[in-house]
């Protein structure tokens, strides 16, 4: 190949390159669905939905959150917290069968996903504080 | 040399990729918990929830506040507003600060002001639960959080508020807004 045609390839190359249509980037998400599921989820043995949402709302609380918005009928709660940095959360509670119910939470710092398991654990065991607090009248 | 130089691109391309870390007590109890818990949460007695939410939209409407949702079933109220965040010691001294700046042949850098307080967004979450073991008996939690803007809408400050004289003066309102609602109901 001739030197003028290297540059006429090389031209052509940049022109078809300022052509290419971007993909918009993260939106889907990056995280494996049943792996992300998996950390974010924790099931409880009991009926009552409304507690385990009211327990959600008082164990965010104690978080430091503040309820954005809460609906009993779809078992969802979302709440911000403002601490140097902004925290996102959304739990959700569903009846599943067999008497029990999943509590599914996820949060977000500031365009980051939270990822790492120890998070959700952390989590997790003051809710456990809390439906235990609940569940037997205490407090 | 050379190998110096392609060891620091990839550390360099590395550095790219890496996500920034978790703070590791995001979701971690602190030690306070108990002593902001009690500074935000009050008993109240009232003949029925209909009557203590009423009263509690009430006083965030003589509060300024927009309620933003309400969803009766769990009590919970979220409200937010704007309002003024300024601070006249903070601009008097930063007025100065430009001052001195100017003087010393600062010019048109010369732009301390800009970093003055200038209003706030505040949001409230109002939280009711009835007592199981006691009819007529509600615990209410108060939960606000502000973020504060400066003169050119950067964000200076984000917090949550864990003063007990401010949650104090809402119960006191709250107390007061409830005998009302009670009387009319």
């Amino acid at each position: 190949m001739s030197r003028p045609q290297k540059l006429l390839l090389l031209l052509g190359l940049l022109a078809l390159a300022g052509c290419a249509t971007t993909t918009p980037t993260n939106i889907a998400g990056g995280g494996t669905q049943l792996e992300t599921r998996q950390i974010q989820t924790r099931e409880y043995d009991t009926l009552d939905k409304a507690m385990t949402l009211r327990s959600v709302i008082a164990s965010l609380q104690d978080l430091g959150f503040t309820i954005d918005q809460a609906d009993a009928e779809l078992g969802t709660v979302t709440a911000t917290r403002l601490d140097q940095y902004t925290m996102r959360m959304t739990v959700t509670v569903v009846q599943k069968e067999g008497e029990r119910i999943s509590v599914r939470a996820n949060a977000r710092i500031g365009e980051n996903a939270v990822m790492d398991a120890p998070t959700y654990q952390d989590f997790f065991v003051v809710l456990d504080k809390a439906m235990f607090l609940t569940l037997h009248k205490v407090d | 040399m050379r190998r110096a130089a392609y060891s620091l691109l990839m550390v360099a391309s590395l550095y790219g990729c890496a996500t920034p870390g978790i703070p590791e007590s995001a979701l971690r109890l602190p030690e306070s918990t108990l002593d902001i818990r009690s500074i935000q949460t009050r008993t109240v007695e009232a003949s029925s929830e209909l009557n203590i939410l009423t009263a509690t939209v009430a006083v965030l409407q003589d509060m300024e506040f927009n309620i933003d949702r309400i969803e009766k079933p769990l009590g919970v109220i979220t409200a937010s507003k704007v309002s003024d965040a300024d601070d006249k010691s903070q601009k008097t001294g930063l007025f100065f600060l430009d001052m001195l700046c100017a003087m010393g042949g600062g010019g048109n850098g010369c732009d301390a002001s800009s970093t003055a307080k200038d209003d706030q967004h505040i949001t409230l979450t109002m939280v009711v639960l009835p007592n199981p073991a006691r009819a007529g008996e509600y615990k209410v939690r108060i939960t606000i959080q502000r973020v504060i803007y400066d003169k050119l809408d950067r964000i200076l400050v984000l917090e949550r508020i864990d003063t007990a004289e401010t949650y104090q003066a809402i119960f006191d309102n709250l107390r007061k807004s409830l005998f009302i609602q009670e009387g009319n109901s």
